[in-house]
């Protein structure tokens, strides 16, 4: 569904990423953890065509990305970097916005109003919303069309323990339906709950995995970052 | 393409920086033109010695000042709206959400390109009913056959200089700053005063239209308005291309 052969790319200041080879298959849940600019949101854009690689190939629904039908992105819901809501629209027209854009079907949205519990904040303007309820929108807007890849930036960031779980069991389901999911955490707790491969990533690099059963998930993760740290010399 | 019309006709309808922007062109420019003709009415001397020729309290000089308000103030107002439309995805960080559509960033930006058009349309056509109005209360009665073609004038310089704005557009891809939009706008407005000032103006596109409604198309032919035109279409064709190629690298 989602496969990187290779990837690299290097910024400007000198930073990026490289060596990126990963696939994520229909039906699985794959997390990305990594400490800040490991290049987590780098990988993702380079999946959702932001940016473009330097080297490598990135391939989605089985085509080269640069020969990816348009039609075929109508297959993908995610949200990187901030939600697809504009401040000026209400809630309700916000997810219309993201439907029109895919062409999907009017009644996804009265759906994803439901699933999301956003009915007492349909018709509020987004800019009025709380943090927890923006984020609630993103998602409802990322995935009311039934995407089969998800890619995902740190989508449990500033939800409440609710929404956590509606998130968690929505994701459960979309793989449950075949479609292959990436996100990105900070919370290996949560992504323990969630994940069936766990990918960590440091300094640009893939660095490994990480089984979700893992007793003591934290320590472990830390202890890979710490080992590749000092294999590359770069620990104090 | 219906649908990236519909989204940003929404965006734009349901805006603050819309509705400002539409009375800033339409109330702006009728109470400038109220402010001139009750101080010419006033017999200001230092009002009328600048105003030239245009000193006149009646069709003509109502449209005549009309024209020299939209030249410049209609650039500003335009302009400010047209960098809103392109620099608000990076603003407010939206842009990361328009990748990964199956419609594709290209016709995103041909779609704010197109409601940009359609509310310079209206706009200017709100104006010109405004100026018909305006010219009735201060009894200059129905107007002769110059004075319309004085109104459809007006009517065609509000679209001329909304096309003239189009490179504000390029320059906020480019630049994904609003406020590098905004710059940009009064850049077009000083180098159209620069050029009317050199004497260059007619052979300027971006003053091109203003000089034609003044000089009641005496001054400026239909092949300068085109050159206009074309400019404006090649920048259309570049932030198009800006938007299909964009990267966020940024």
């Amino acid at each position: 569904m989602l496969e990187f052969e290779n990837v690299g790319l290097r910024f400007r200041g000198g930073a990026g990423v490289q060596g990126l080879t990963f696939a994520v298959t229909a039906g699985e849940i794959v997390a990305l953890v990594g400490l800040n600019g490991a290049g987590k949101t780098t990988l993702m854009r380079l999946a959702l065509g932001m940016l473009r690689a330097d080297h490598g190939t990135v391939t989605l629904h089985g085509s080269l990305m640069a020969e990816l039908p348009a039609s075929r992105w109508r297959e993908v819901g995610a949200m990187v970097d901030a939600p697809l809501a504009y401040p000026e629209l209400t809630v309700r027209q916000n997810l219309t916005v993201a439907r029109l854009l895919r062409g999907t079907d009017p009644r996804l949205v009265d759906d994803a109003i439901a699933r999301w519990q956003l009915g007492p904040v349909v018709d509020r303007r987004f800019r009025h919303l709380s943090l927890g309820n923006q984020q609630r929108v993103g998602l409802a807007a990322a995935l009311q069309h039934e995407p089969r890849l998800i890619v995902l930036d740190e989508p449990s960031n500033a939800l409440d323990p609710a929404s956590v779980i509606v998130l968690r069991e929505h994701l459960a389901e979309r793989a449950r339906d075949g479609a292959a999911i990436l996100v990105s955490s900070h919370h290996l707790d949560e992504v323990a709950r969630i994940a069936d491969r766990i990918l960590v990533m440091n300094a640009g690099r893939l660095i490994g995995g990480l089984d979700p059963a893992t007793p003591d998930l934290e320590r472990t993760f830390f202890a890979r970052v710490l080992e590749d740290d000092e294999h590359r010399g770069c620990t104090p | 393409m219906n649908a990236p019309i519909r989204v940003e006709a929404l965006k734009l309808s349901r805006s603050l920086v819309g509705v400002i922007g539409t009375l800033a062109l339409v109330l702006g420019t009728v109470a400038l033109l109220c402010g001139i003709t009750l101080s010419l009415a006033g017999g200001q001397p230092d009002l009328v010695a600048k105003m030239g020729p245009t000193a006149t309290r009646d069709w003509a000089g109502l449209l005549s000042a009309a024209a020299q308000i939209t030249a410049a103030g209609g650039l500003i107002g335009f302009g400010t709206v047209l960098a809103w439309l392109f620099g608000r995805e990076f603003a407010d960080r939206t842009i990361s959400g328009l990748f990964a559509l199956p419609v594709g960033r290209a016709r995103i930006a041909l779609a704010k390109i197109v409601v940009y058009l359609i509310w310079v349309v209206a706009v200017s056509l709100v104006l010109g009913l405004a100026l018909l109005l305006l010219g009735s209360l201060f009894g200059y009665g129905s107007p002769d056959a110059e004075a319309w073609a004085g109104l459809g004038r007006q009517w065609a310089l509000g679209m001329l200089t909304g096309a003239i704005a189009m490179p504000v557009a390029w320059v906020v891809t480019l630049t994904r700053s609003l406020l590098a939009g905004v710059g940009c706008v009064i850049g077009l407005v000083v180098v159209t005063q620069v050029a009317v000032l050199a004497g260059a103006g007619a052979a300027m596109p971006l003053a091109a239209p203003a000089l034609w409604a003044m000089s009641r198309g005496t001054e400026v032919g239909v092949a300068q308005l085109a050159v206009a035109l074309i400019c404006a279409a090649a920048f259309v064709a570049l932030t198009c291309a800006s938007w299909a190629r964009l990267q966020l690298n940024r």
